[in-house]
């Protein structure tokens, strides 16, 4: 069971600030909390009490803001960027290494996972 | 969105580090800037001139773009190289 909402299907019990949050790449606990004030929706709201009009709204809202696709496609053009003009992070980047200066003896795991030119697939 | 983490890098009185550099000279003979202060930002000035950065051993030859402007010289001249394995004869 799930409220679809901006593409993605919220679990239908949880609160709206919580699920929003948990769901939409790009928005936390604190903008989904500011995004339901600006919205109109009472912090106890859950997601199966929304009318199809809040949706409406929630969706909109969404819309304007930099969340899902749009963040990704920004961090992935950002990092681009720095291998374009040959900047130091730019080219760790590539290899996949660390940019902030962290040690690569060992673990760098996160960075390994992480760190490539498409970090997001779109 | 998160205009203050710009300001949390470096105190506002202190201005960006910049170290005296023949600016003018090298834009009116179109002349690179020989220079070892890698740690020098590049300021909206500096777009378009050549510099030679040391990077420990050699000076490597960067043109500054409108990009760069914000980050420090040193960025852009590589201190480390790749490591390859050499076959031995023996």
């Amino acid at each position: 069971m799930g409220v679809h909402v901006f593409g993605k299907s919220v679990k239908h019990n949880s609160l709206v600030r919580i699920g929003l949050a948990k769901v939409i790449f790009g928005l936390g606990y604190k903008q989904a909390e500011m995004l339901c004030a600006k919205v109109g929706i009472y912090p106890q709201m859950r997601m199966n009490q929304l009318k199809e009009p809040q949706i409406m709204d929630l969706n909109r809202e969404l819309s304007q803001m930099l969340v899902e696709g749009q963040l990704k496609q920004k961090v992935n053009n950002d990092i681009k960027l720095k291998r374009d003009i040959g900047s130091y992070a730019g080219t760790r980047h590539t290899l996949g290494l660390p940019v902030h200066g962290q040690n690569t003896r060992n673990n760098a795991h996160t960075a390994k996972k992480l760190n490539k030119l498409e970090r997001f697939r779109i | 969105m998160k205009a203050s983490l710009t300001l949390l890098k470096r105190s506002v009185w202190k201005g960006p580090h910049v170290v005296p550099l023949p600016i003018a000279d090298a834009i009116k003979n179109k002349t690179a800037i020989r220079t070892n202060a890698r740690s020098c930002t590049i300021l909206p000035q500096f777009v378009g001139v050549r510099f030679q950065i040391h990077n420990g051993k050699e000076y490597v030859e960067v043109e500054i773009t409108d990009n760069m402007v914000g980050s420090k010289l040193g960025e852009y001249a590589q201190t480390r190289k790749r490591f390859m394995y050499k076959y031995s004869k023996n």
